[in-house]
């Protein structure tokens, strides 16, 4: 397996607490991107993905994480998902897979139907959690936070002041988000949260 | 102004780039440059700049990166209906997206 070309964090902050809320680095194991082909490819996706993870792929923004919980799909466009692993998956014999076992699973079961590309250099995953996550994130976030138009398991694509994000709600209780960022953008956006953090006043 | 993106729902200008007529038809390949250079320049140069209705094409590059087709009042800014650009060209090839 190739070096890994970082050795470094994408940031150097420690997790911060301010004002009840918490903003940490999110684990990210692997993340890897599916575009489903033209054609059948659409429906095969769904078909494979459904038989090895056990989960429909979304056909709006929303997040769906298989039962095991160790894999995430989310849609980030029309016949395009994000996979997610959040812990990184052992071989049959218990030993590290490297970070290669998602890819490994996506190649094997569905290599065939859509373009794979692995992601993981590429996003970061903040969480932002606590009570008043929504006020906070809303300072960033032009899209409607509000409980009765982003409940958990949504998602959106948009911007958190000029950088953009993918925000998904997590959970209601206690109230959490993970924003996942272009890896470069991380150490900006983590500022600007803690900014957003330190203002609010619930 | 916001648009109301068939994938994403209500957003605001900042997550869209405008990119152009949606009306305009690039000439059949075997169109000549020689003999019939006005429909290329049509293609290339010449648009309407109606004071009224305009059908245009958006990208959605902040969100979920669709091409969109927006029919929007130039005079007001109000938006008629925005759709899928894959679906409008379906629907203009009589084929299933």
């Amino acid at each position: 397996m190739a070096d890994k070309l970082h050795a470094t964090a994408p940031i150097g902050a420690e997790a911060i607490s301010a004002n009840g809320l918490r903003l940490a680095l999110a684990p990210l194991a692997e993340a890897a991107s599916l575009g489903a082909f033209a054609g059948s490819g659409r429906a095969e996706l769904l078909a494979c993905v459904r038989a090895e993870f056990g989960v429909d792929l979304p056909q709006t923004p929303k997040a769906v994480t298989t039962a095991d919980g160790l894999v995430t799909f989310l849609w980030c466009g029309p016949s395009q998902w994000l996979a997610l692993a959040p812990a990184e998956a052992s071989g049959p014999s218990g030993a590290s897979s490297g970070g290669q076992g998602l890819m490994a699973r996506l190649r094997a079961s569905c290599g065939a139907v859509c373009a794979l590309s692995a992601q993981g250099d590429s996003r970061t995953a903040l969480r932002l959690s606590g009570p008043g996550t929504r006020a906070v994130l809303s300072r960033l976030v032009p899209v409607d936070l509000h409980p009765r138009a982003f409940r958990a398991g949504d998602v959106a694509l948009t911007l958190a002041g000029h950088i953009p994000v993918i925000v998904r709600h997590l959970d209601d209780q206690p109230e959490a988000c993970e924003l996942l960022v272009f890896r470069s953008f991380a150490a900006s956006l983590f500022h600007d949260l803690h900014v957003a953090m330190t203002g609010h006043t619930s | 102004m916001r648009l109301t993106c068939p994938f994403c729902g209500s957003r605001g200008l900042e997550e869209f780039t405008y990119r152009g007529d949606a009306l305009v038809r690039r000439p059949a390949a075997d169109t000549s440059l020689q003999t019939d250079a006005q429909a290329w320049t049509d293609y290339v140069y010449l648009r309407d700049n109606p004071a009224g209705l305009h059908s245009e094409l958006w990208y959605h590059g902040v969100g979920c990166r669709s091409w969109l087709v927006v029919t929007r009042d130039t005079r007001t800014h109000r938006v008629d209906d925005v759709r899928a650009a894959s679906a409008v060209a379906a629907e203009r090839s009589g084929g299933a997206a």
